[in-house]
């Protein structure tokens, strides 16, 4: 579904990513691990557009989306979060979904006019939705800013999912988190299986990542030094080694 | 009482500006080419009622439009510079239109009596009001019409999703665009729905002194323009408006007494508000209860 | 050989727009900031000297020797640009760069205000003190082409400034204070800055050579008139800075060589009322083609 061929970004002298190649499949959950700058956020930022790359080539679902800004990524079906949230905090949780709602679906499915002035109802009442998926019902009105630190985490992860993605990429989801919110993180990412939705999953928490995901990609200084099943990286040398060797966080 | 139309016409005036003003503030970009974009409005609808005869409505709504496509070319390189760069770029620009209009000639004569602007002498004798025998009162409604027509859209478009995007490229422009929103789009269309309004009070302004000159649409204007959504705490229109009030009838008429010295107090005001109450002076608390007021239902209280 | 002397003399007096714009890329420098109110408070300097010399008068049996209008000009200048960094600066929220921005702007039309009141709008004859020192014409080359000497000893006396602030920003501790707060602001905090009073320092010098650049135009124009000096100096400054590259001094340096000469070209084929209009199309073909100016950094995200 998400192919990675070659991908490249040299900041000044330093190859933050280099030569890249990984594939993700549609369904699975896929993570991308790697010791702290072995290129994991840029590789997120390269996908969703926020700069382009060096060199090679980022094609989703068929389509090269490879210098696509990130709103043109948004429309071809991948949605993110953010390593240090970033909701838009003086607005509510209600309208942090709302202003939200930018897939591709929703521009074809309303006019324009009602899209920008209110909102179908199906619209806002999958609004609703994505409140009680992700346990934020209670908090509609709250200002996204007043949230505890899980339940910011929480509707990130519920804005991306309002754009209706195909795929959502999630940079960190359980950083901070302690081990009872890593658990229901766990759940929500399997729900999000269950309806179909690809997860590129960058992470820390290993236990998190050997739990939950199919296959995964292990980068150290900007390339790739293993892919497989965790069980697999589990008992993989290089990646003892690399952990080893910057085993500092 | 004409004193206190004329109050109300100026209130009515500077709420139109300090609507414009508001809707390019939501996005977080400063824009200082306010008073610029309403000298467009207000020399384009002064020289189609007075040279080309035409009425005023039609003559208010060109000199918008061409207000608004200007405030679009000039959202285009806008998006380019972010923040202080956009303030020196459009104080820049507010300047050279100023400029322009100082240098504009186009005068044709008409039973031996020259009209339209000529250059650093203005533009004098826009008279379609007392043309047509509008009294005063008159004027402040049709004034106060313009401006609760404005005061309406800008609500409306606030409390909907367009006001939501807009507000949210202002708090987080990278995560706006990551949630889908097209910055493109979203400010182009801010500095040209701004450019509209800016110009429509331009040609309302125009008509309502009968004399313009470049000097009008000066730096001290651009001020006016943004202050007002800047002090109004930018929750809701209605800050804007009591800030308007505020400013114009409390600041500079009620301390008249103490001498001409108009902008001196306007610029201390700022300064000291900008040190104590930086956030505004109308608190969101108060902007919601108001809100809450014209909406005929509670709201914010817990903001 | 019109053109070669309408540059020549746009680049000398260009000098003291390098004085200004340096003021502001100064400023922006420690702070990251914008003081639009900077060049405003510097010429109300000017206007301090030229008070005391309107009252003393110049040279004769009590009077002031004209150097001595520089001196308190600029340190007039450095004293208005300390109280703009108390009001405007010292106690706005630091994060919230509207506050202090729209404090300058407020600063700026006080400052406008207050020189009307003065002056009654009038435009003030100011004593040319740089008269004097080289010969007028200093060299002739041609019928058509020479160099004045006033314009001569502005270029010279600007290029000692700005010498002096070179040699405080890279030989002295306060300027090794200045580059450290300008350059990583923690850091700096870390090592026992005290970055108020480095910032407060900074205003103080940038208002110096703002307060010099006043008098060197007073002087050299030989008036004084506040609805041409106050605000259009402003934005010109503002525009030789972003042109620079903000931040960068080489930048505003050349920047405002730059605008004196491309100014001068265009007051020569258009005339004194369009001139400005052609210097701010130039800072719009700079935005849409070089925004980051002709030195500055290239802008990093954050």
């Amino acid at each position: 579904m998400l192919e990675i061929k070659t991908l490249s970004k040299h900041f000044g002298g330093v190859r933050a990513v280099d030569e890249l190649d990984f594939t993700v499949r549609q369904g699975e959950i896929f993570g991308l691990i790697g010791p702290n700058g072995s290129g994991k956020s840029t590789t997120v930022n390269l996908v969703t557009g926020i700069f382009p790359p060096t060199a090679g080539e980022i094609i989703f679902d068929g389509r090269d989306i490879t210098t696509a800004q990130p709103h043109v990524t948004l429309d071809a079906g991948i949605a993110r979060t953010f390593q240090n949230i970033r909701l838009f905090n003086n607005m509510t949780v209600w309208e942090n979904l709302w202003v939200a709602q930018n897939s591709a679906e929703d521009k074809k499915a309303t006019n324009l006019l009602s899209r920008w002035m209110g909102g179908s109802r199906k619209a806002k009442s999958q609004v609703e939705e994505y409140l009680e998926f992700s346990a934020l019902a209670d908090k509609r009105d709250e200002l996204a800013g007043n949230l505890a630190f899980g339940e910011q985490r929480r509707l990130e992860v519920a804005r991306a999912l309002a754009a209706k993605p195909k795929m959502v990429l999630l940079d960190e989801p359980a950083a901070g988190m302690n081990r009872e919110e890593v658990r229901a993180l766990d759940e929500r990412l399997r729900a999000l299986k269950a309806r179909g939705i690809t997860v590129l999953l960058v992470e820390h928490v290993m236990e998190l990542v050997m739990e939950v995901t199919d296959r995964i990609a292990v980068l150290n200084f900007g390339q790739k030094i293993a892919e497989g099943t965790p069980s697999e990286i589990q008992n993989n040398q290089a990646v003892k080694d690399a952990y080893l060797g910057t085993s500092g966080d | 009482m004409d004193f206190y139309f004329g109050m109300l016409q100026i209130v009515g005036l500077h709420t139109i500006l300090g609507l414009s003003a508001y809707i390019i503030l939501l996005t977080g970009q400063v824009s200082m080419a306010q008073a610029g974009f309403m000298s467009i409005g207000a020399y384009i609808a002064g020289m189609l009622t007075v040279l080309a005869e035409m009425h005023l409505i039609p003559a208010m709504l060109i000199g918008g439009v061409a207000a608004a496509l200007v405030a679009c070319i000039v959202g285009f390189p806008a998006l380019r510079v972010k923040g202080l760069m956009l303030v020196v770029a459009t104080i820049a620009f507010g300047e050279f239109i100023r400029i322009f209009w100082f240098n504009f000639d186009y005068q044709i004569s008409r039973g031996g009596v020259k009209l339209g602007p000529e250059g650093g002498e203005g533009f004098k004798q826009i008279r379609f009001f007392p043309e047509n025998g509008w009294s005063t009162l008159d004027v402040a409604i049709f004034i106060w019409v313009v401006a609760g027509a404005v005061i309406a859209a800008v609500w409306w478009m606030d409390r909907s999703r367009a006001g939501k995007v807009l507000r949210a490229v202002g708090e987080d422009d990278l995560a706006a665009q990551s949630a889908g929103i097209n910055l493109t789009v979203v400010k182009v269309s801010a500095f040209t729905a701004g450019g509209f309004i800016a110009g429509l009070g331009g040609s309302v302004y125009a008509h309502y002194t009968t004399h313009i000159e470049h000097l009008n649409f000066d730096i001290v204007m651009a001020t006016f323009a943004i202050i007002y959504p800047i002090l109004g705490g930018l929750s809701n229109v209605f800050g804007t408006i009591l800030a308007v009030i505020f400013v114009q009838v409390f600041l500079l008429e009620v301390l008249r007494p103490l001498g001409d010295l108009r902008n001196l107090l306007f610029g201390a005001m700022i300064i000291v508000v900008m040190n104590f109450m930086p956030h505004g002076l109308f608190s969101a608390q108060v902007a919601s209860r108001i809100k809450g007021v014209f909406s005929g239902r509670k709201e914010g209280a817990n903001a | 050989m019109d053109y070669v002397q309408a540059i020549v003399d746009g680049l000398l007096f260009g000098a003291v727009y390098a004085l200004i714009g340096i003021g502001f890329t100064l400023i922006f420098g420690v702070m990251n900031k914008i003081n639009m109110a900077y060049a405003a408070a510097s010429f109300a300097g000017a206007y301090v000297s030229l008070g005391i010399a309107q009252v003393v008068g110049l040279s004769g049996d009590f009077g002031l020797p004209p150097f001595v209008m520089f001196l308190v000009s600029a340190v007039a200048g450095g004293v208005f640009a300390y109280i703009v960094y108390l009001i405007c600066f010292r106690f706005t929220p630091d994060h919230y760069e509207l506050a202090s921005l729209m404090a300058t702007i407020g600063t700026l039309l006080m400052v406008d205000e207050m020189v009307v009141q003065a002056t009654n709008g009038e435009p003030q004859n100011y004593p040319e003190v740089l008269q004097g020192i080289f010969d007028n014409p200093m060299l002739e080359f041609s019928e058509e082409f020479a160099i004045r000497g006033d314009l001569l000893t502005l270029f010279i006396v600007a290029v000692i400034a700005t010498l002096g602030l070179l040699w405080v920003l890279f030989r002295t501790k306060l300027g090794l204070a200045t580059r450290a707060v300008a350059q990583q602001r923690m850091a700096a905090q870390l090592c026992g800055i005290r970055v108020d009073r480095t910032n407060a320092t900074t205003f103080v010098i940038a208002g110096v050579l703002g307060g010099l650049a006043g008098a060197m135009i007073g002087a050299v124009v030989g008036t004084l008139l506040q609805s041409l000096v106050v605000i259009p100096l402003t934005i010109k400054g503002l525009i030789v800075t972003v042109i620079g590259g903000l931040g960068s001094i080489p930048g505003a340096i050349v920047g405002g060589l730059m605008v004196g000469a491309f100014e001068n070209v265009f007051l020569a084929i258009r005339g004194v009322t369009e001139r400005d209009m052609y210097v701010m199309l130039l800072l719009f073909v700079f935005l849409a083609f070089r925004p980051q100016g002709l030195f500055g950094r290239v802008a990093v995200r954050d």
